[in-house]
C-alpha cells in the first residue's frame, strides 16, 4: 500500500467510511473481479480480499475522495499479486513493459479496420462480451474501466499505475483489437466488411 | 482540393491529420475535458469523412458496451462474508 498514511480514524468513523463509501461499490467490483478471473469464486475471493485489505488500509484513504479508483486500484494489485499467478489462463505478454520501453505516445492512430457502426450495432450481447473476454488481461482492463465504469483517464492512471499518455494509447491499442474481433463476427453475420458504404 | 471532397456533402475524403484527429475524438467521447470540444467535434463530424466515421464507430462500440455487456450478478452470499471477515479482523 503507497498511500500516505493520513489520520487515524475511530472505530465509528472506520464503519461510516466503510458502509457508506466502499460498500456501495460491490456490484462493480465483483463485475470487474468476475471480468478479470472468469471464475465465479475466485471473484468473490477477490473481491472479498480487496475490501479486507481497504479495512486494514483504511486510514490511508482520505474521506470524501474517489472511494471508488481507489478500491479498484486495490482490487488490480490483488489480481496481479495473487490471482493472476495461480491462474489457468496462458502467459500472457506484460505490455505494460513493452509500452515504457517504446514511446507510448507515438502511438499509431491511423490504423482503422473496415467495421461500421451499422454493423456493430445489430450484434448481440453475448458476441460483445465474448469479443471483450477474449482481450488480453491489460487490454481488458482499459476497456472496462473506461467504457463500462466510466473512470476518466487520470483516475485510470492513478488505478493502473501508469501514464496518462499510456492510458490513452493502450485504450486505443484495446479498441482496435476488439474492432478486429468485432470485425471477425459481423463476417459470420454476413457482412461484406471489405465493402464501402 | 476538389480531388479531397466527397461529392455528398462536401467532406473530406482523407484526413491530412488522421492520428492526431482521432486521439482527440477518442478522447471527447470518454468525457475527457477538452477545451472547445464540442466546437472541435462539429466541425470535424461535419467536414471530414474520415473523422465522422471513426467518431461514429467508436461511439457506436462504446454504446453497446455499455448497454448489451450483462453485469454478473452479485453472490448473495458476498456482502455477509465480507461483513464477518471484517469482524474477525476487528
Amino acid at each position: 500500500m503507497s498511500e500516505v498514511q493520513r489520520k487515524k480514524y475511530s472505530d465509528q468513523e472506520k464503519n461510516h467510511i466503510f458502509d457508506q463509501e466502499f460498500m456501495p461499490h460491490i456490484d462493480s467490483m465483483y463485475n470487474f473481479a468476475f471480468r478479470l478471473t472468469f471464475d465465479e469464486d475466485d471473484a468473490k475471493d477477490l473481491v472479498q480480499d480487496t475490501y479486507l485489505k481497504a479495512y486494514r488500509f483504511i486510514n490511508s484513504f482520505e474521506q470524501g475522495t474517489n472511494a471508488k479508483a481507489w478500491l479498484f486500484r486495490i482490487l488490480k494489485n490483488s489480481f496481479i499479486n495473487d490471482y493472476r499467478k495461480k491462474s489457468k489462463q496462458p502467459a500472457k505478454v506484460d505490455y505494460q513493459e513493452v509500452e515504457t520501453y517504446y514511446n507510448s505516445d507515438d502511438v499509431d492512430y491511423t490504423h482503422t479496420t473496415d467495421l461500421r457502426a451499422d454493423m456493430v450495432k445489430d450484434m448481440l450481447g453475448d458476441e460483445i462480451s465474448n469479443a471483450l473476454n477474449s482481450l488480453a488481461v491489460d487490454f481488458r482492463t482499459v476497456i472496462i474501466l473506461c467504457d463500462l465504469e466510466g473512470f476518466t483517464y487520470e483516475e485510470m492512471a492513478k488505478i493502473l499505475d501508469i501514464p496518462i499518455g499510456t492510458v490513452r494509447s493502450r485504450l486505443h491499442r484495446a479498441r482496435n483489437l476488439l474492432k478486429e474481433k468485432l470485425r471477425s463476427y459481423a463476417q459470420t453475420m454476413g457482412y461484406n466488411t471489405d465493402e464501402e458504404e | 482540393m476538389e480531388s479531397n471532397l466527397s461529392s455528398a456533402g462536401d467532406k473530406k475524403v482523407s484526413c491530412a491529420e488522421q492520428s492526431k484527429c482521432f486521439q482527440l475524438l477518442e478522447s471527447i467521447l470518454d468525457g475527457e475535458n477538452i477545451p472547445e470540444g464540442d466546437k472541435i467535434l462539429k466541425e470535424k463530424l461535419e467536414k471530414c469523412e474520415p473523422c465522422y466515421k471513426h467518431f461514429h464507430l467508436e461511439r457506436a462500440i462504446k454504446e453497446l458496451l455499455q448497454t448489451k455487456c450483462c453485469h454478473q450478478i452479485t453472490p448473495t452470499d458476498l456482502f455477509e462474508n465480507i461483513r464477518k471477515n471484517i469482524q474477525e479482523i476487528k
